[in-house]
């Protein structure tokens, strides 16, 4: 469980988080949200996370304990949370997939035949096994995603941050992205999101924390987070369209796209209408 | 240039032991540098031939390569063929000037014609070498040499990023160019002004954002380079 306190945190003077309180990880929560807006503090808020910044004041907490900042302790809290940045070009070094895949595992220097097996079961588990011989460089954008993913989810660990993940795919590489995170959360995968995108939010997440200017102003499960459409507007968001249905049509609340449109009753309902 | 890079993971021999290539490679640089001309006439085409047949690329292609390396190659051998001298009989196509001689230097013809051929042998080779090996195997070649880590990690990050400086030059390049900013010389100096500072601008906060993706990945201190039999 990961546990802000009071968490504030400034770049010099700029003040981005504001007395962040929450708790990550309560049971039934596997796949959180944090959204907000371009510069309300997401980003920020992954970076002290996995302790490359620091909070201003306040306290994290993992599992109960506070995180320590000498290498020994961030080495082995970023074994337990990782993250996966918005920008995929930035974070592959090697020019060969499964180079670089396999780069994290070599940092912590474990045996050959370990690593090997934790990659092979990684490319399988993305689905990108045909690409572990290319060079990363003639990659598409979706491809080089599932790449940085893959060279984080060998460190099995128990938290999983991913920042923007859907940040310039096309849609069949969002709907891949939602496939991937609803397998590894089945699978007991912890993971925190952030995001804009309020449609591909709604479908995936369990819980939801909603962000502005560095303040938590909203939380809640889906039914919630997304129900005040006149505060959405003021962080510059826009609420889910299965929501829009549910508040303005007098539809049911969804909880997918899908679930709406296997929908017996509705279908019946609309072909009379015709 | 960078096409080459694309030829080289997808050739027919791109497979082969990086150790046999440089090996191969040697052995052409040998021939290139001995003194037999007739054994460079011989082998120069069968080298040609042979990259062009596993590399699959037209002859037009592969001498559009040579672009680049001709005006340097030009250069030094206008140096050494073209002289002047005080009497016409020392060089052929004499021009008066300035009361010498100036043409082609009849006693530096077997020298230039030397020099060209020892010239185009290596780059040919190294063509070869260049059009065939992935650059993870010139990684593994360099290793199995013992260069030094910090040489091998160095190219190896220079070669990861130089695709994508080369990407981000092209982007603001085509925004320049499409809104009009070289269409005169002065307009042209200044689009090159800014289009410097904006790629030096990047490459400052890419180098952040660099930093914290190699923290998050645990990093030591040092770039692994082994074979990943995966």
């Amino acid at each position: 469980m990961i546990e802000l306190q009071d968490v504030d945190f400034a770049y010099d003077d700029h003040q981005v988080l504001k007395d962040v309180s929450l708790t990550l990880g309560k049971p039934g929560q596997n796949v959180i949200g944090l959204i907000g807006q371009n510069g309300s503090g997401k980003s920020t808020m992954f970076l002290n996370l996995v302790g490359i910044l620091k909070p201003t004041s306040g306290r994290i907490l993992l599992d109960g304990q506070p995180l320590k900042y000498d290498k020994k302790s961030l080495t082995h809290l970023r074994q337990k949370v990782c993250i996966v940045f918005q920008d995929s070009e930035q974070q592959l070094f090697y020019s060969i997939v499964k180079d670089d895949i396999a780069f994290a595992l070599h940092n912590l220097k474990l045996p050959q035949d370990e690593v090997v097996a934790r990659v092979r079961k990684v490319l399988k588990q993305l689905d990108i096994e045909h690409l572990k011989d290319r060079p990363i460089q003639y990659l598409s954008g979706g491809q080089k995603k599932r790449v940085a993913i893959a060279g984080i989810l060998v460190l099995k660990s128990e938290w999983l941050l991913l920042d923007e993940p859907t940040a310039g795919l096309d849609p069949d590489g969002k709907q891949r992205m939602i496939t991937l995170i609803k397998g590894l959360a089945a699978n007991g995968q912890k993971i925190l999101i952030s995001s804009h995108d309020m449609d591909f939010m709604y479908e995936i997440g369990d819980y939801f924390y909603l962000l502005q200017h560095g303040n938590i102003v909203k939380q809640g499960d889906k039914k919630t987070a997304f129900a005040d459409d006149k505060l959405l507007s003021e962080c510059s968001l826009e609420q889910p369209w299965l929501m829009k249905l549910h508040q303005r049509l007098g539809l049911p609340l969804y909880e997918h796209a899908d679930a709406m449109f296997e929908d017996e009753q509705l279908i019946h309902t609309l072909s009379a209408i015709q | 240039m960078l096409t080459i890079d694309k030829y080289a993971y997808n050739n027919e021999i791109a497979s082969w032991s990086p150790s046999v290539k440089g090996l191969l490679w040697l052995v052409g640089m040998i021939i290139a540098f001995q003194p037999i001309l007739l054994l460079k006439i011989v082998f120069l085409p069968i080298a040609v031939i042979y990259t062009l047949h596993v590399v699959h690329v037209t002859l037009h292609q592969y001498l559009k390569w040579f672009y680049a390396v001709i005006p340097f190659v030009a250069l030094s051998i206008i140096g050494i063929a073209f002289t002047m001298s005080p009497s016409p009989k020392n060089v052929y196509g004499a021009i008066h000037l300035f009361g010498n001689y100036f043409g082609l230097a009849k006693s530096m013809m077997p020298m230039t014609l030397e020099l060209s051929f020892r010239i185009i042998t290596a780059i040919v080779c190294t063509y070869w070498f260049a059009l065939t090996t992935p650059f993870q195997q010139i990684i593994l070649l360099f290793k199995h040499l013992h260069f030094p880590s910090l040489l091998i990690e160095e190219t190896l990050l220079m070669y990861r990023f130089i695709f994508i400086f080369v990407d981000s030059f092209e982007q603001i390049y085509r925004a320049q160019e499409l809104r009009f900013g070289y269409a005169s010389l002065g307009l042209s100096v200044h689009s090159a002004a800014i289009l410097g500072k904006m790629l030096f601008e990047q490459v400052i906060i890419n180098y952040q954002k660099m930093t914290y993706a190699l923290d998050a990945k645990i990093f030591q201190g040092e770039f692994a380079v082994q074979e990943n039999k995966i």
